[in-house]
């Protein structure tokens, strides 16, 4: 058998999501909102169900709602829908009692847009 | 298009399991090839394309992985080409070949699925490399596992459809217990109810014992043309009918996230093609990545109204009227990844035509199996229609 060591370091170029990147970055919720039928997708989505290609960037509160959550030895996670958005997503759950039903988005700290949900302020 | 023009003359399978015996994914695929050309009664010469699936380059280290085994199959010089559908690698390229076949492209081709998916790099590593097996920039970059995503998934799908714990067990023994007659099964083994409920929580509702193995292995077909199929090969089973289909890769983009919609899709156009409804089927092999998954992949496919009743009914046990997973399926005999769609075609061949292994072959074949195969969390589904031979066992 041979132990090989493989090291890599991506540089990935975001294209037209960086706005919704940059937004996770900066703890910004940034949706697409289609210009056709006005279904507001979070993350976005650049074609719309209703066939529209068009749309505009639109910044959500950075609130969500949980709907469904899992936890275990992978982590805590969630199927969360955003304030605002008629689409849901899932993410990671950071500091969030097991009773929570509401979260808020938190800045990503590594540099990696991270989809995390923090307590809302009240909760915080 | 009929699909009756194309045969499985041959079908073979490398156990499936972590290898410890210095063997890579060169070996392993020589062994399964070389042994269904055998039962295709054909030579080297014979075969006019190769079809390779595998997964990742991450797992074997070697990109153009179908040059590479064409030449180590003793074909260089015929159409090679590498198929990749995440988990649907191997179904995808079962389609890829029979529709080569099926256009009169080739009179005998190749199929091989192989994936080093255990032994080259850390569990770790590949639970890491599997993140981005979904949407990089919003699943992926959470941290999110396959595992998390599934149970999410299947939450949801429990409420709507009123299963249980007590199902998923069900679903994780017979699938083990089915495996421990399958001598190339990587997880052969008897799971009771508290070794389950015992087992670490890996993302609730999932426990460690409703996850299936990563394994490493191979899989092969040869896939012919009836009119020049070997005499000795003519009632061989026939490809009856293949579907595609693809869902979001995002899962919160989905209107029904418990809904493995891609493969409802597959199985419709399966069906037309066969010209069949769901109902005919009589085994089946279903993608289990997890006890969860197989649960949903029934109702997506039409094989049950109310999966729970019929679970109690023993449907889907060996002796039932859709016997499913009879090899142990992923949860027990193992997933290589590429070769996991392969294996499942191959399978159901060989218990249409009565040559499965001895504890586990039907007395009375059915007309009809399904092979059923998807990867990310349901995102590209592929599923695959066997007819079996007019005079097959």
């Amino acid at each position: 058998m041979i132990a090989h060591h493989l090291s890599l370091e991506y540089k990935l170029n975001m294209g037209w999501l960086t706005r919704y990147v940059d937004g996770l970055l900066k703890g910004e919720a940034i949706a697409r909102s289609c210009t056709d039928c006005a279904k507001v997708s979070f993350p976005p989505i650049r074609v719309c169900e209703c066939g529209g290609c068009d749309g505009v960037w639109k910044t959500l509160a950075g609130t969500a709602k949980i709907n469904l959550r899992t936890t275990g030895q992978d982590g805590n996670f969630a199927l969360a829908c955003f304030d605002g958005a008629n689409t849901q997503t899932v993410l990671r759950l950071v500091n969030l009692k097991g009773t929570a039903t509401r979260g808020r988005l938190l800045k990503s700290r590594d540099g990696s847009p991270t989809l995390c949900l923090g307590p809302e302020e009240k909760d915080a | 298009m009929s699909n009756a023009s194309v045969l499985v003359t041959g079908a073979a399978l490398t156990p499936f399991n972590r290898r410890k015996d210095g063997t890579g994914f060169r070996d392993w695929s020589a062994d399964a090839f070389d042994a269904a050309l055998r039962m295709a009664n054909l030579e080297r010469s014979d075969i006019e394309a190769l079809f390779v699936a595998s997964e990742s380059d991450f797992f074997h280290l070697q990109l153009n992985p179908a040059s590479i085994l064409a030449s180590e199959l003793g074909l260089v010089g015929v159409a090679a080409t590498r198929c990749e559908g995440g988990g649907a690698s191997g179904q995808v390229a079962v389609h890829a070949a029979v529709r080569a076949v099926q256009s009169r492209t080739a009179k005998h081709v190749a199929v091989v699925g192989v994936d080093p998916s255990a032994s080259c790099l850390s569990s770790d590593a590949v639970r890491g490399l599997y993140g981005f097996s979904f949407d990089t920039w919003s699943d992926g970059m959470t941290g999110v596992t396959s595992t998390a995503l599934y149970a999410l998934s299947f939450q949801a799908f429990a409420q709507q459809h009123k299963t249980s714990d007590a199902d998923l067990a069900r679903v994780t023994q017979q699938n083990r217990a089915n495996a421990c007659h399958n001598p190339g099964a990587h997880l052969a083994r008897i799971d009771t109810i508290e070794e389950i409920l015992q087992s670490p929580e890996i993302a609730s509702p999932y426990r460690r014992l409703h996850c299936s193995p990563l394994s490493d292995g191979a899989a092969a077909l040869i896939l012919s043309h009836v009119d020049y199929a070997p005499k000795n090969r003519a009632n061989a089973s026939r490809i009856a009918g293949l579907g595609a289909a693809s869902d979001h890769m995002h899962l919160g983009a989905r209107n029904d996230i418990s809904a493995f919609t891609a493969k409802t899709n597959a199985m419709r156009r399966a069906c037309d093609e066969a010209g069949i409804e769901p109902d005919r089927i009589g085994v089946a092999e279903i993608y289990d990545a997890y006890a969860g998954a197989q649960l949903q992949g029934l109702v997506a496919l039409g094989l049950t109204k109310n999966v729970g009743a019929d679970l109690d009914k023993g449907v889907f046990a060996p002796s039932g009227r859709c016997p499913i997973n009879l090899s142990g399926g992923l949860m027990g005999q193992g997933s290589p990844v590429g070769a996991t769609g392969v294996g499942q075609t191959a399978s159901c061949a060989l218990i249409l035509e009565g040559q499965y292994h001895t504890n586990l072959q039907l007395q009375n074949p059915p007309q009809f199996a399904l092979a059923d195969t998807h990867g990310g969390i349901c995102t590209t589904a592929a599923v695959t229609i066997l007819e079996r031979g007019s005079k097959a066992a």
